[in-house]
């Protein structure tokens, strides 16, 4: 009369078990669902009936409650379907209860009692309180990166009871059937020219200092912030791990047979909203575009075309790493550490961004600009003017160096990073900078002069003296900062704001 | 009709100037209709006529088949015109108002084809009759290069005694009026397309406070009077008849300083313009004016030549530290326009970390101006 079912459902990029309690009794033939279900949970009604009925087995016309335990969490999506049929079955004596004592199920069924996979089946296997799981030949794969599991594929209703039953074998676990598409990373030798760009990117792989490229249209702005990824070092596994698992919950498929090793590239367009960059929206509190370029590249392109609002909203994940979304069915943290590449033109007209070179007058290019509020500029320690290429240069055959002899220079300033207790310089704190990077006496004076000059604030001289750690980094250099350093992280980090006719003293 | 004429009844004690100023209060008014509503008219007269609200067959010569909507207009307008409030708010607010045919008013201005028939003036009203005043004007959106010429300019004319006349405006015309300033000597006039109390554009409001302390302000605007379109190619006519050379230092294809120059062409006041670089789209307007047969500025002192007078003091000693390798090399691939520094690493073969290091020394020691992203050398 009574089952009780290992489950789990997602809330944000988090799996949580769910006991799925199902209770058969003489009454009025009804099914009800409590415990917090959304709309999917509701309809898991009609699909499980017709699963059953489809699959050959009796539909007990009695009163059914169903309830997902425990009560405050919020259950969403499909995935309860099959421990609800499962719970059926069991409190209608078709299978016995010792039978399923240590297995947890998650799948959604179809009406011809397939069962399909789901979403998220990662961090949902791993919030499972059993030792075997159930699911969907397709989420096998998937659910096999969590150890010590023994994961069960089951392509259809029908074969499940006849397992459990022991009247059949389990089935063999074969493959995944379900193909990933391999992300080919553009490579920077397809980079004409643009020499202090390439440089400048290799700079923020080297040291995750976020970059702000500014340029009129044709440039080749995107086009070198779709190479950055390329430049990364691949993820450490705990990395892939919590990568893996944030882009399962949002429903991608794993690549075949493993977690994703490789930083995420994400390029939201710009009229997301705030919800959808930085997360929740809705009761199952998704992931939003930051999250899910966690240990990647988030490129913003046409940075002053997104909401005010939205871009304000960035700020706070940016400096702490991680998106705290708080809704009223509950909250959730999501990590958020990326490396943020924005795109944006010197002015509305689309011209070159020259003093005296484009039609827009003054107010009008400082109105454009300034939609990108100070703060969010300061978070960007990389800020450079990117030109036109020449066209000897896009037709000449001398090409670029290969993103691959890049990312060996910045996996080797990586290491130096490390050995200071981080991944990445721009993690490095007032302290430990200081240890790290002393300044040369010459280096001391030039920053001296430059703070006095009102050229740089207190935020700005610590990010100056990282980003030239960053470069002495690349170029093996030891001891002291020295000066040249100093001033090229200056050179790199260019004033968009600076009116035009400040030279009128 | 009762109501103007009690007005003109009423208000006969004010003097012509008060008239004019309460008719250069009406919407649109510009110069060539305040002429034709005064033709045959005394001020008074002619605001009664206004107030009339009748269709004038002078103002119809000018303005066309507009004129019954321009005249309701002016009608409406005026109701809310009290002359003589209008007329005492402007002399307490200090300011000099001269008519056409006082004793300050300019004299190169009488003869004008189109007077500006009442100025209001803040500051030393003097300073216009200095023996020579030079214009020197150009567009708002200007590069370091002209910004320099235009500072240059200005210091070396007043150093000479020449007083320079400008539009306040952000870029050619500030920077010539800074250099003036900055050089002492005669003083600078700054003749404005506003009223007195509104400081246009609001980013020059120093420049406009010193302006009016050393020099004097002009304007045809009453008090009160925002930024209109239409009264900057009317106000550069003034500062064409004020001027007696007008140079131009930048100007893009279309820009208003085009307007300076045609008025001062019409006025037979001799125009210099200040070579660009033929890339350079802020000197395409003055390049163009060169094509067409306009002498050059090459030096500064041709300036002072065109005047009549002698050439200026030698430029002050260059006290920058003179660049050593590889800046020297970097200085002299940057040319004379804005760069980039993609541009420059194209052009000097110097790994990124010796070039941009380069140029931020170069931005420091003064030989480069930094301006989001784009260099421009110093001279």
């Amino acid at each position: 009369m009574l089952a009780s079912v290992h489950a789990a459902t997602l809330l944000g990029v988090r799996g949580h078990p769910v006991r799925v309690e199902v209770h058969v009794d003489n009454g009025l033939p009804t099914f009800n669902v409590v415990g917090l279900p959304d709309a999917s949970c509701k309809e898991a009604r009609d699909r499980v009936r017709a699963a059953l009925v489809s699959s050959g087995l009796a539909w007990p016309s009695r009163r059914i409650t169903v309830n997902l335990a425990p009560t405050g969490v919020p259950k969403a999506g499909a995935v309860l379907d099959l421990p609800m049929a499962v719970g059926l079955l069991v409190a209608c004596g078709e299978v016995e209860p010792a039978s399923i004592e240590d297995i947890a199920f998650l799948g959604e069924l179809g009406l011809d009692g397939s069962v399909r996979p789901i979403p998220g089946a990662l961090p949902l296997v791993d919030a499972i309180e059993a030792s075997i799981v159930v699911v969907a030949p397709g989420n096998a794969d998937e659910a096999r990166l969590v150890t010590p599991i023994v994961v069960r594929p089951i392509p259809d209703l029908r074969t499940l009871v006849l397992a459990l039953r022991g009247e059949e074998p389990w089935p063999e676990a074969g493959t995944s059937i379900v193909e990933s598409v391999a992300f080919d990373e553009p490579d920077l030798v397809d980079v004409r020219g643009q020499r202090m760009a390439r440089f400048a990117l290799e700079v923020s792989a080297a040291g995750a200092h976020h970059i702000l490229l500014i340029g009129p249209p044709g440039a080749g702005k995107s086009m070198l912030a779709r190479r950055l990824p390329g430049l990364l070092p691949d993820l450490t596994g705990e990395q892939a791990l919590e990568v893996s698992r944030i882009r399962s919950a949002a429903g991608e498929a794993l690549p075949t047979g493993g977690l994703f090793r490789r930083p995420p590239w994400r390029s939201p367009h710009h009229g997301a909203s705030a919800a959808a960059l930085v997360g929740g929206g809705s009761a199952a509190m998704r992931p939003g575009e930051i999250s899910l370029a966690h240990g990647g590249v988030l490129f913003l392109d046409e940075l002053g075309e997104f909401a005010p609002k939205v871009l304000d909203a960035l700020r706070q994940p940016l400096e702490d790493g991680t998106v705290q979304i708080s809704r009223v069915a509950g909250s959730a943290d999501y990590p958020a550490r990326v490396l943020l590449v924005a795109a944006m033109n010197p002015c509305p007209c689309g011209g070159s961004g020259a003093p005296g070179g484009c039609r827009c007058p003054e107010h009008v290019r400082l109105k454009y600009l300034r939609r990108v509020s100070g703060p969010l500029l300061d978070r960007f320690d990389l800020r450079i003017e990117v030109d036109r290429p020449e066209p000897v240069e896009l037709l000449g055959d001398r090409a670029g160096e290969r993103s691959s002899a890049v990312a060996e220079r910045v996996a080797a300033a990586r290491e130096r990073a490390r050995a200071r207790g981080v991944t990445a310089n721009v993690e490095l704190d007032a302290t430990a900078l200081t240890a790290a990077a002393p300044l040369s006496p010459e280096a001391t004076r030039l920053l001296e002069a430059t703070l006095h000059a009102g050229r740089l604030s207190a935020r700005g001289l610590h990010r100056i003296r990282t980003v030239a750690l960053t470069i002495a980094d690349l170029t093996g250099r030891d001891g002291p900062i020295g000066p040249d350093l100093v001033d090229t992280a200056l050179s790199l980090r260019i004033d968009p704001f600076r009116p035009a006719g400040h030279g009128i003293r | 009709m009762a109501s103007a004429d009690a007005v003109v009844a009423h208000g006969a004690a004010l003097p012509d100037a008060g008239w004019l100023t309460a008719l250069l209060c009406l919407p649109a008014m510009g110069p060539r209709r305040l002429g034709a509503l005064l033709d045959g008219r005394s001020p008074a007269e002619a605001w009664a006529a206004v107030c009339s609200g009748r269709p004038l067959a002078e103002v119809a010569a000018v303005v066309g088949g507009r004129v019954g909507a321009l005249t309701g207009e002016w009608a409406r307008a005026a109701r809310d015109i009290d002359p003589e409030l209008v007329w005492s708010a402007t002399l307490n607010a200090g300011l000099e108002v001269i008519a056409h045919g006082d004793d300050a008013y300019p004299r190169c201005l009488l003869d004008d084809p189109e007077p500006a028939p009442v100025l209001f003036a803040v500051g030393r009203v003097d300073a216009v009759a200095v023996p020579s005043r030079v214009a020197v004007v150009g567009t708002r959106r200007c590069t370091r290069y002209g910004r320099d010429v235009a500072t240059e300019l200005g210091g070396a004319l007043a150093a000479a005694g020449v007083a320079v006349v400008s539009g306040l405006a952000l870029g050619i015309d500030g920077a010539a009026h800074a250099g003036a300033l900055a050089a002492g000597g005669a003083p600078p006039i700054g003749v404005v397309a506003t009223g007195l109390d509104v400081v246009y554009p609001a980013a020059n409001r120093r420049l406009w406070n010193r302006v009016a302390e050393a020099g004097v302000l002009l304007t045809e605007a009453p008090l009160g009077t925002g930024p209109r379109a239409w009264r900057f190619p009317s106000r550069n006519r003034i500062i064409a008849g004020l001027a007696d050379v007008v140079v131009v230092v930048e100007s893009h294809a279309t820009g208003g300083s085009l307007y300076t120059v045609e008025a001062a062409l019409e006025r037979d006041r001799p125009v210099l313009a200040v070579p660009g670089p033929i890339h350079s789209p802020a000197s395409q307007g003055t390049n163009h004016l060169l094509a067409e047969g306009c002498p050059p500025l090459c030096r500064i002192d041709d300036v002072l030549t065109a005047l009549g007078l002698v050439g200026s003091a030698p430029l002050p000693p260059d006290r920058r530290p003179s660049p050593g390798e590889p800046d020297r090399r970097v200085l002299e691939a940057a040319g004379w326009s804005p760069t980039t520094l993609d541009a420059l690493a194209r052009r000097v073969d110097l790994p990124p970390v010796d070039l941009a290091s380069s140029v931020a020394r170069l931005v420091r020691s003064g030989w480069f101006d930094e301006e989001r992203g784009f260099y421009q050398r110093v001279r």
